[in-house]
């Protein structure tokens, strides 16, 4: 990597954001300033452009608008990413759901759908994925495509297999308890070419849908059990997070549950609605 | 001497010794915020807030997104997440990728507090095995702040502070020692 770094200035950085928001539907206003800038300077290194220039590709060529769309929002995601979290859902959340006709659950912000999968193994593996319905949303629609085709790197994340381990075979509050799940149940490993392949039974399940977490609204006229939203609203300023929030509530059923990030946290006059348990939060029940 | 607002330190797993040291030499009503970004062995994620909170009489706290950056509080970038100082003092947190081969990512966290604190930041390289952070202290130099780092001479492994000296003028070569008295005399400025 070179040694120059390119840097933008505040007003660079608001001259792009207005520019973006005049010719396309998409607004970064109230985005964390911080990550924004930093995802738009890698782009300018990235493409070797100026802001001028880039604005006016964007401008012109609807395609390139889509992918640097999908460059400077955070795509990164992995399968049963902080297996704590996934403890909690397995140990303390699904199990008061399990009674449920139906359970009903939204990732918002799925990016690349690992967390999607993560949630439909374990739901599988709890016998629950037959009364499950599985919702899955992000901003841009060549993640989503990269979601529903449900392969990913092998070697790049040799860190799923453990993840895996410790959240389906292994119990965190019985070391002696191990449950030899074969990986194969869930996913085709092939070194050769380098991929994770999803089983078509998981892919069948969930539904995908383009949709904007700042202008969106809840598209699926249905009330959720769980929403899982981590690692999404830490890109957006404290005022915008709020109004996720309160879409969110409205979209819970009483009772329900929103998963953060576990460094996540809510702020704002929202916290009251909740009751918070580490960076879960269940809507209170009137 | 500037008057420093904020420390941001960096090193990686093998510097843990020398982040104890430090951290466990400072007092109690110590003023000014640290910031710590360090690299993690990918299989001990867990359990270095706990470590560091041993022997430190400071707070050591991993912070969580859109936290208020709160002075005498001693703060490390949580594993698997990028620590960003936003310009109204507070973190945000982030998980786009790594940057070499890191995340947290030490230039990253050094880029956006010297931005964020400009000439009131001293920012301290400790020993480590990649160029991480070179770029970052380079940052802290352009925006007048205070750049420092760990002695190679003392360093387990070189390659983290000799990195800084080629790329940026680097205003002291510090021992332990003289890194746990620099903080010292700062925090009485």
């Amino acid at each position: 990597m070179s040694d120059n770094i390119v840097t933008i200035t505040d007003e660079e950085l608001s001259f792009f954001i207005g520019s973006i928001r005049t010719f396309s539907d998409y607004d970064f206003t109230e985005y964390s300033e911080k990550s924004f800038k930093r995802r738009i300077e890698k782009v300018l290194m990235d493409y070797k452009l100026d802001l001028n220039s880039l604005i006016l590709k964007m401008r012109k060529e609807s395609d390139f608008l889509e992918r640097i769309i999908k460059d400077i929002t955070v795509n990164t995601t992995e399968l049963f990413r902080d297996p704590k979290a996934w403890h909690t859902l397995k140990y303390r959340i699904l199990p008061r759901l399990k009674d449920n006709n139906v359970i009903n659950i939204w990732h918002a912000g799925c990016s690349t759908g690992q967390e999607v999968y993560s949630m439909l193994i374990l739901l599988n593996e709890m016998g629950l994925i037959d009364k499950a319905k599985v919702y899955a949303t992000d901003l841009n629609t060549d993640v989503i495509d990269v979601a529903k085709a449900g392969i990913y790197k092998y070697r790049f994340n040799l860190g799923y297999l453990d993840s895996f381990d410790k959240v389906i075979k292994e119990n965190p509050y019985n070391y002696d308890e191990f449950k030899e799940v074969p990986y194969e149940k869930y996913f085709d490993i092939d070194k050769v070419q380098d991929s994770i392949k999803m089983k078509q039974f998981l892919k069948d399940k969930p539904v995908f849908r383009k949709h904007d977490l700042v202008k969106g609204g809840n598209i699926f006229y249905t009330k959720f059990d769980i929403i899982m939203c981590r690692n999404v609203l830490i890109y957006f300023n404290n005022s915008l997070q709020n109004k996720v929030f309160e879409l969110f509530y409205k979209s819970l059923f009483d009772g329900g549950y929103l998963v953060l990030g576990i460094h996540e946290s809510m702020l704002g006059p929202m916290t009251s609605k909740f009751e918070k348990k580490g960076s879960n939060y269940r809507k209170k029940l009137l | 001497m500037n008057d420093i607002k904020a420390v941001m330190i960096g090193g990686s797993a093998g510097s843990f010794q020398v982040v104890t040291k430090i951290l466990a030499s400072l007092p109690k009503d110590y003023k000014l915020p640290i910031f710590m970004c360090l690299h993690r062995l990918k299989h001990v994620r867990s359990g270095f807030v706990e470590a560091l909170s041993i022997k430190s009489e400071m707070p050591v706290i991993e912070p969580f997104d859109k936290d208020p950056i709160r002075p005498g509080v001693i703060y490390l970038a949580p594993a698997n997440y990028h620590m960003y100082i936003e310009a109204d003092k507070r973190f945000s947190l982030s998980t786009e990728e790594p940057v070499n081969h890191s995340r947290p990512s030490i230039d990253l966290s050094f880029y956006t507090a010297a931005y964020a604190y400009k000439s009131k930041l001293a920012g301290i390289i400790l020993s480590g095995a990649n160029r991480d952070g070179a770029k970052g202290l380079k940052a802290v130099k352009d925006n007048g702040g205070i750049t420092i780092v760990q002695d190679p001479k003392e360093a387990q492994v070189d390659t983290m502070p000799s990195s800084a000296m080629a790329l940026t003028s680097i205003d002291y070569v510090y021992s332990t020692d003289q890194i746990i008295s620099f903080l010292k005399k700062i925090n009485n400025a």
